[in-house]
């Protein structure tokens, strides 16, 4: 393949990736984009892409990721159950293959907590201007080239037997309405108890006034925080 | 006006988003952010979907998830240029610094090689932070439970022996 023929398979494929997002009955394409608009922007506000927040979290340093994730899991789940209930929304769960998701979250821990990002806050940093994720970003091309190359004879064998989709609120019964809220309080309640931690970076605050500072406010609150340079 | 959204708010503003994607009014489908990485990896290494049925498997999902991220890179960037003031170019984090060492080289090779991991790992998985812990674990869904504690082990076990401590500098 020479050159300028690459770049128009390039362009075609891309010209097909919205094609294909146009003709699913799964958003439009321009409330697809806007769905990462506000993705995107939520976790760059929320300051939970940077490498302080989850290789931080990692050495158990802040703790703003996990109380985040834990938050936005327990409301989603209660509510969640309700929209289904409501036939506003269906359940889309991912198949229980046992050795996938153990030898895949093991690799995965340890990928995050180097990198400091997962594949959702990793594009968002380079967005911010993080070279050094720009280099994690082509070794996760590399990493998508290989699963794909080798999907067949490797990587699908080593994920195992699927044992079904499993979820509370399958196996609840007449219960599964008191196993999901149930559910959903805990995981809130443990966001809520996690003691609050953080890892501040000065050259991520250095440009705001002294009174927009989050470290200021944590001072204030006598929170436990670090900033460092 | 708030440079940084406190994590409860960051927490509901994010649960608003999953609901409303999984609704009939919104996408009808979860979040997910790594099905795109094959998909883009198919594209820019010119590998062809009827050699690669795993390319056919995920095209659905990874063409929508490819579409979200170009919005979340939008997203992103205006809200680190204009809100939390945060944009620059940068290759050691300062935690890298402060944690580990001073090399551009050390965290540039790392980066590569947990870019790498990252991706095999979530695509073992089936799913990665969003698709798993906050799709997943929002449904109930005993896979994505096993996923978070699995993850959430290995993530502190690595940050206890991959970073120091710091104090000596």
């Amino acid at each position: 393949m020479s050159f300028s023929e690459y770049i128009s398979s390039v362009v075609a494929r891309t010209s097909e990736m919205f094609e294909i997002v146009q003709s699913q009955e799964h958003g439009s394409l321009v409330m697809v984009f806007i769905i990462g608009i506000f993705f995107g922007g939520i976790i760059q506000y929320a300051r939970v892409d940077k490498f302080e927040k989850i290789a931080g979290f990692a050495m158990l340093k802040d703790t703003i990721v996990p109380k985040m994730l834990f938050l936005a899991i327990g409301i989603t789940s209660i509510v969640l159950y309700f929209e289904i209930k409501m036939g506003w929304a269906s359940y889309h769960v991912k198949p229980l293959m046992l050795s996938g998701l153990i030898i895949g979250g093991i690799i995965f821990g340890v990928a995050m907590a180097i990198m400091g990002k997962c594949p959702g806050t990793g594009p968002i940093s380079i967005a911010e201007g993080r070279i050094d994720v720009l280099v994690g970003a082509i070794g996760g091309l590399f990493g998508g080239y290989v699963f794909t190359k080798f999907y067949d004879p490797f990587f699908k064998p080593l994920m195992g037997e699927s044992y079904g989709k499993g979820t509370l609120e399958s196996v609840g019964g007449d219960f599964s309405s008191i196993f999901v809220l149930l559910f959903g309080i805990v995981l809130i309640v443990i966001a809520i108890k996690i003691p609050k931690m953080e890892l501040f970076d000065e050259a991520d605050l250095e440009k705001l006034d002294d009174a927009d500072r989050p470290d200021t406010d944590a001072a204030q609150n006598r929170e436990e925080f670090k900033v460092i340079k | 006006m708030k440079r940084r959204l406190p994590w409860w708010l960051g927490g509901i503003l994010m649960a608003l988003l999953l609901l409303f994607t999984f609704s009939i009014f919104g996408a009808n489908r979860p979040l997910g952010a790594s099905t795109y990485v094959p998909y883009y990896a198919g594209i820019l290494f010119g590998m062809d979907p009827e050699e690669y049925p795993y390319l056919q498997h995920v095209q659905k999902a990874g063409a929508w998830e490819g579409v979200m991220l170009l919005g979340s890179l939008v997203g992103g960037f205006f809200t680190a240029v204009f809100v939390t003031k945060t944009f620059r170019i940068s290759v050691l984090p300062t935690g890298w610094k402060t944690y580990k060492n001073n090399s551009v080289a050390s965290r540039l090779i790392w980066s590569f090689i947990s870019g790498f991991l990252l991706i095999v790992g979530a695509r073992l998985a089936g799913g990665c932070t969003s698709g798993h812990f906050l799709s997943g674990m929002s449904q109930t869904a005993f896979s994505s439970m096993i996923f978070g504690g699995v993850v959430l082990v290995s993530l502190v076990v690595t940050g206890k022996f991959f970073y120091n401590e710091g104090e000596s500098k």
